[in-house]
């Protein structure tokens, strides 16, 4: 999996492509847990290149929103596409997660 | 080693594979599976559906299975026909209660990081059997619903 970030506004924006497979999940745990903690607590995961997801890389996404929820922030999910919004579904993570169809929606939802 | 699946009856021969117990297994025995499918010309949304059954099947076993020990083994057999796609996964532990994972979908386990694996196995495949001992689970996928 390819893991790039950026400033947009506010927002740590986190774009993955590829697959969020097991063996990827250290790489996102350590972006995600490293921006939080280096003080980026609003944060939008691009999910729009990944073409798949597992129960670890989505232990990791919550690990994540629930740190940056501790220290005021939010992690928001933007442009899953159709396989990856029925995982989100099915598990009811759409029930924590805020999840918008791209980044710009995102990031002017954080913006309010 | 555990027993493997009967290779008499009439749905064909399994394929068998002997993993060590390295997350970098899991990745070339999904390519392998995905790719009988993929020549069986089965559609994106099963091959989706087997790669994340099977990933989690992988991972448990070798995770809460075999607890990462380099000394034991995580035995995979599968096979497919148009119709039909089978997969059993085993490992050297000791076995679990399925019955006595929280249900990750409950308000109160929502925030919970882990405990999916098991609720995505049986919401992606048709069947999900473990055996007693629950160190070994049976997963079928029809083509057709």
């Amino acid at each position: 999996m390819h893991i790039e970030t950026r400033r947009e506004d506010e927002c740590r924006v986190v774009t993955l492509r590829g697959s969020a497979d097991i063996n990827a999940s250290a790489g996102l745990r350590e972006t995600l847990l490293g921006a939080v903690e280096g003080g980026d607590t609003h944060i939008v995961c691009d999910l729009s290149g990944i073409d798949f997801i597992c129960s670890d890389a989505l232990g990791v996404l919550i690990t994540a929103y629930l740190k940056a929820r501790g220290r005021g922030g939010a992690l928001y999910i933007a442009g899953p596409h159709d396989h990856l919004t029925e995982i989100l579904e099915t598990t009811r993570l759409n029930r924590l997660f805020r999840v918008y169809p791209d980044v710009s929606a995102a990031v002017a939802s954080m913006r309010e | 080693m555990p027993v493997g699946p009967s290779q008499t009856d009439d749905l064909g021969a399994w394929t068998e594979k002997v993993l060590p117990t390295n997350l970098s297994a899991v990745r070339e025995t999904e390519r392998e599976v995905l790719g009988l499918l993929r020549d069986l010309q089965y559609d994106e949304d099963h091959l989706f559906a087997v790669r994340l059954a099977l990933e989690e099947a992988l991972v448990n076993a070798m995770k809460h299975g075999n607890g990462f020990d380099p000394n034991l083994s995580v035995y995979v057999w599968y096979r497919a026909t148009p119709e039909r796609v089978e997969i059993r996964v085993a490992d050297e532990g000791r076995g679990f209660d399925p019955g006595g994972v929280p249900d990750p979908t409950a308000d109160e386990n929502l925030e919970r990081p882990c405990g999916r694996g098991i609720m995505l196995m049986r919401c992606y495949m048709d069947e999900v059997t473990f055996s007693r001992e629950g160190n070994e689970v049976s997963m079928v996928k029809h083509r057709q619903p």
